[in-house]
């Protein structure tokens, strides 16, 4: 072995000293904390080559440089490979037998690591123990908050940390036709307890005023539709900052008013939003009903100081003395376990949840994580309610709420009507024959006293098909959930599992029916949920019945649910459910709301993440793809790009002597001004563009059969409707008219009148023979040989990724050989239309001009391309999209 | 254990411009180590050298020149007996004139690890003396210091990574 004792610069580098030096010890510390400890292979960030090198260095820079080397090698040899016990370490000739079960037999200097390793880990037993485990429990949901049925979903889904929640993703089986099949023909269970609930309290037309700022009739009925505000239907309207309607929106919720009681203007009002919009919304519902006065939250829920203390102590300090903890055991033995009843994952626990109106008597209550919502979706879900549950029973009058209501004569009779619809329930055909966002209050009694031995399947008993309800009458839209006190008393008497236990265990004949405890009543709330309402064919898909418990009963109702034969789905699922059902989703498919922003940029960077995992070679190449960008959509950019594409295309028409100076001047002050972009939502706008796109049925067969004609599309008509509606994007279906599967971000472009005449030509055909862009390929290749080598020579290389275009785009739409419209957000081959079928955005002047540029026959035709294809696939454009409004006009 | 043996050269780079060992890369000293390899030992030294699993160069630090080599264990003195003959690498276009000096051979990655930091140190420690003036013995000094993981900073880095791995649960 050679070793040297100094190499010889040290010596004559150690001299020269120079203020200026320094770079080794500046770039040091960035690298290791950019990749921390041992790297193997080249170091991309080994310097600026060009910029700043010292001439000389210094020796502190010299022996900086030494000690950071040092250290990174120290970390690397110090450090165990995971997943392995301490003897590891050890070289062979030195292990011995049962080393992990003697210490003693370990060597001296590793007993300790030993020791370390065993004083964390308890004993099973004792982490198993009930008070340990929710400890436990309590310190794993801090940062993300568990729904009730989380540990049923952790054992068989593939969870996921979203929204200050853990959610189920979707099964760890395989199931994705299994689900569809129970969506279109049996029925789909969904926990969608994270949404979030958030009350309003006070006088009708106060509140009405206040909400009207949020909404706009043009966007189809808002809070005060009749049908809603009576409280027997759910509505359903996007929601915009007060006062901005079409600009600025927040995302859409969905509201169900509480039925009037006689003689009292009080109203209350549920809205029901997503988790990512909560916040803006809530800050939004303060400012419009006035209400700033927080509520501190020791004083709101008073009725259960039992349930509330719990967790009040069991959040700030979960590591208390070994006798607190027995005592909490002890106490969460009595009622539902505190962990459950935790606030929610979106505010810290100490934040209020009420605010008052200083000048009315408004109220805002965050009832986030208080009520359960699950979500049956498919035409049987109506049986398997109906077989879960049962209407509560009479019983003898004690101190609970439902023995108090079995005095009053009213209540009954009300329960008794109620009790009748439930029963009608049982015989209609389909779910979907309802009228959509029936509510239906009721009573039921405990589920799990009629749990089935083993799990069947419910199937209808009896077909009277022609039973169909006009709909619940508004008395029996009624319900005692909306009561916190009677929710507060149904959550603090629950019978624990335990007892229900000994209960069975005590019965005479084993596996007969238990007789209800009087505390066995649940009011719930049931809210019918329309299904497709867009397109023709399988109308109604996917309809299905929303369940509104109080919170604390979760796993009573899900496991009797389960017990029924539903299949479950996760927030996979409730995506393939919208896609399905051709409706937006939450907030995939809203880029204008501040939540779908965010969405976007996530979703980016873990699509970026995952092909920066990849080895460069085996990358897929964006650049030859002809795809700018893969990963994100650029909105914005597109829609300016259209602007000024139709203005120069309408200068030209006009034929005037304008110079193109005065284009770019446009541009540049547009460029000062950058509207953001919005998305249509106005009834009327969207209904005059359906119009114009010739809407058909996803595969264009039955065409025109249906339809008046369509409103001419001439040139005025259009520059009026582009001039309302600048920098505008439009919800869109694309439904593919041969193969094809199309992906996310696909590309949405202008076919060429070539390619419509072959398509002419090849009618039958299965698919038509498109070029294969070989064109844009070498295009691309040469522009990526000769245009992005200067960003690589200039700036660092760090921020080129291989295979992707750098940053600053170039122009987005005329980047291909054919114009691109937009893009595609969620796609997937259809199993309810049979054919590729995507939904996407697209630019409303793009749109309009290419309708213009094509013959009638042809007219809404686009192409579609995936990000990783050079095969463009012919698709039928179809923008009508108001699929949640539907049911105000049906009645 | 069955597995390839390879055997690891810790080297030095020494270069008479300190300038040019920031443009070094990996695949530069990859390509002048098999350069001079097919020039003194013809196809028959250079044949080894085509299993790219075996030959690899692991660790290149720019700053401090120093180079991990991976040969394979059969030939590996061959291949070593080519190193003293490299006079220039070539990299981004630009010739840089060295040699190497190896340091230690070892039979993993993790011998030579701990042999760098042995060696490290030393020079560390030996430069102490020599210093001409009294800020530049306190950098030394420093850095002497910076040498090793304090025992606190290490437990609370694992801590860290503990409560980590429990929040993933």
């Amino acid at each position: 072995m050679l070793y040297t004792v100094l190499s010889p610069y040290l010596f004559t580098d150690e001299t020269t000293i120079l203020p200026k030096g320094g770079d080794p010890s500046t770039n040091r510390p960035k690298r290791s904390h950019h990749q921390p400890g041992w790297v193997r292979g080249h170091q991309k960030d080994g310097g600026d080559y060009s910029k700043e090198m010292p001439k000389y260095i210094t020796a502190g820079g010299f022996a900086r440089a030494r000690a950071a080397e040092v250290k990174a090698m120290l970390k690397a040899v110090t450090k165990r490979p995971a997943s392995c016990h301490v003897f590891e370490t050890l070289p062979k000739h030195m292990r011995r037998r049962a080393m992990s079960h003697n210490t003693k037999r370990l060597p001296r200097r590793l007993r300790l690591m030993k020791k370390k390793e065993q004083t964390r880990s308890k004993s099973r037993k004792a982490r198993r123990r009930h008070g340990n485990l929710l400890l436990e429990f309590n310190r794993r949901q801090r940062k993300n908050i568990w729904l009730e049925t989380h540990i049923w979903h952790a054992k068989r889904f593939h969870m996921v940390k979203k929204w200050g929640y853990c959610l189920g993703d979707r099964p760890t089986y395989k199931c994705y036709r299994p689900c569809y099949r129970a969506m279109s023909s049996h029925c789909l269970l969904q926990d969608l307890s994270y949404y979030c609930c958030i009350e309003l309290q006070g006088e009708e037309d106060r509140l009405l005023t206040g909400l009207s700022q949020l909404t706009s009739k043009e966007a189809g009925p808002t809070f005060a539709a009749a049908l809603c505000l009576s409280g027997r239907r759910q509505g359903s309207v996007v929601v915009y900052r007060a006062g901005q309607y079409p600009s600025q929106p927040l995302g859409p919720v969905t509201f169900l008013w509480r039925p009037r009681t006689q003689g009292s203007t009080h109203r209350q009002l549920w809205i029901w939003a997503h988790p990512t919009l909560k916040q803006d919304l809530l800050a939004e519902l303060r400012s419009v009903c006035d209400c700033s006065e927080a509520v501190v939250p020791v004083v709101v829920p008073e009725p259960s100081p039992a349930e509330v203390t719990p967790t009040v102590d069991s959040e700030p300090k979960p590591k208390t003395t070994p006798g607190a903890k027995r005592k909490r055991s002890s106490k969460d033995q009595s009622g539902p376990p505190a962990k459950k009843i935790l606030g929610d994952g979106t505010r810290s626990p100490t934040t209020p949840v009420t605010w008052k109106s200083s000048s009315s008597t408004t109220v805002i209550n965050d009832l986030t994580m208080e009520i359960i919502r699950y979500r049956l979706i498919g035409p049987q879900s109506h049986t398997v309610i109906t077989e879960a549950f049962e209407a509560a029973t009479s019983c003898d009058p004690s101190s609970l709420w439902w023995p108090e209501h079995c005095k009053d004569e009213n209540k009954m009779h009300l329960h008794q009507q109620q009790a009748d619809v439930f029963h009608l329930l049982k015989g209609i055909f389909s779910t979907a024959e309802l009228p959509p966002g029936t509510i239906l209050g009721l009573t039921v009694d405990d589920p799990r006293l009629t749990l089935p031995t083993k799990k069947v399947k419910a199937l209808p008993c009896e077909k009277r098909r022609e039973l169909v309800l006009s709909g619940v009458s508004e008395h029996c839209c009624q319900s005692f959930l909306w009561d916190r006190s009677v929710r507060d008393n149904v959550i603090d008497n629950k019978i624990s599992e335990q007892e229900l236990n000994r209960m069975r265990s005590e019965v005479l004949v084993p596996g007969s029916r238990l007789p209800v405890p009087p505390q066995g009543r649940v009011p719930v709330l049931l809210v019918h949920q329309p299904g497709k309402q867009v397109g023709h064919e399988m109308s109604s898909w996917g309809a299905g019945w929303d369940l509104l418990l109080p919170k604390g009963w979760g796993m009573a109702f899900w496991v009797p649910l389960v017990y029924r034969g539903v299949r479950i789905g996760g927030l996979n699922m409730s995506l393939k459910h919208s896609q399905n059902k051709s409706a937006p989703h939450f907030p995939h498919d809203y880029p204008d709301c501040p939540a779908g922003v965010h969405f976007q940029e996530e979703q980016e960077a873990e699509l970026l993440d995952k092909f920066k995992r990849r080895p460069p070679a085996k990358r897929t190449n964006y650049i030859k793809h002809g795809c700018l960008a893969p990963f994100c959509c650029p909105w914005q950019q597109l829609a300016e790009e259209w602007e000024h594409i139709t203005r120069e295309g309408g200068e030209e028409r006009e034929g005037a002597g304008r110079s193109r100076t005065t284009t770019e001047a446009d541009t540049v002050m547009e460029g000062r001004w950058r509207p953001l972009v919005r998305i249509i939502r106005t009834h009327s706008s969207l209904r005059l563009l359906s119009g114009w796109c010739k809407p058909t049925t996803s595969k264009g067969q039955r065409a025109c059969r249906l339809r008046l004609p369509p409103p001419s599309l001439d040139l005025s008509a259009v520059k009026s409707f582009l001039t309302s509606h600048r920098m505008t994007l439009v919800w869109v279906r694309l439904s593919l008219l041969s193969g094809g599967k199309p992906e996310l971000h696909g590309i949405v472009c202008v076919p060429t009148s070539e390619d419509l005449k072959q398509l002419k030509a090849s009618k039958k055909a299965a698919a038509p023979s498109l070029p294969s862009d070989k064109t844009v390929e070498k295009e691309t290749e040469l522009s990526s040989a000769s245009d992005p080598n200067i960003p690589i020579t200039s700036s660092s290389p760090l921020d080129l990724v291989l295979g992707l275009w750098p940053d600053p785009l170039p122009s987005v739409a005329s980047h291909c050989s054919r114009l691109t419209l937009g893009w595609v957000t969620q796609g997937d081959f259809s199993l309810s239309a049979g054919c590729g079928e995507a939904l996407g955005f697209v630019s409303v002047p793009g749109l309009l001009n290419t309708l213009q540029n094509q013959p009638m026959e042809h007219r809404g035709t686009v192409l579609l391309r995936n990000p990783t294809s050079l095969q463009y696939r012919f698709a039928k454009i179809n923008t009508r999209s108001e699929p949640m409004h539907k049911f105000s006009y049906c009645q | 254990m069955v597995r390839i043996k390879s055997r690891h050269l810790l080297c030095e780079i020494n270069v008479t411009d300190r300038n040019c060992l920031l443009l070094l890369d990996d695949r530069a000293v990859l390509a002048a180590v098999k350069d001079t390899v097919l020039r003194m030992h013809g196809d028959y030294g250079a044949a080894p050298l085509c299993f790219l699993c075996v030959f690899l160069v692991k660790y290149l630090n720019a700053h401090t020149g120093i180079v991990f080599l991976r040969f394979p264990k059969n030939c590996y003195k061959l291949l070593w007996s080519a190193l003293p003959f490299i006079t220039s690498i070539e990299s981004r276009g630009h010739k840089i004139s060295c040699f190497f000096n190896c340091l230690h051979v070892g039979g993993t990655i993790r011998t030579c690890q701990k042999f760098l930091i042995r060696y490290n140190t030393q020079q560390l420690h030996r430069m102490l003396p020599k210093c001409k003036n009294e800020e530049e013995k306190q950098e030394i000094r420093q850095a002497i210091l910076n040498c090793s993981l304090l025992r606190g900073k290490k437990e609370a880095f694992e801590e860290a990574s503990e409560s980590e791995e429990d929040e993933e649960e």
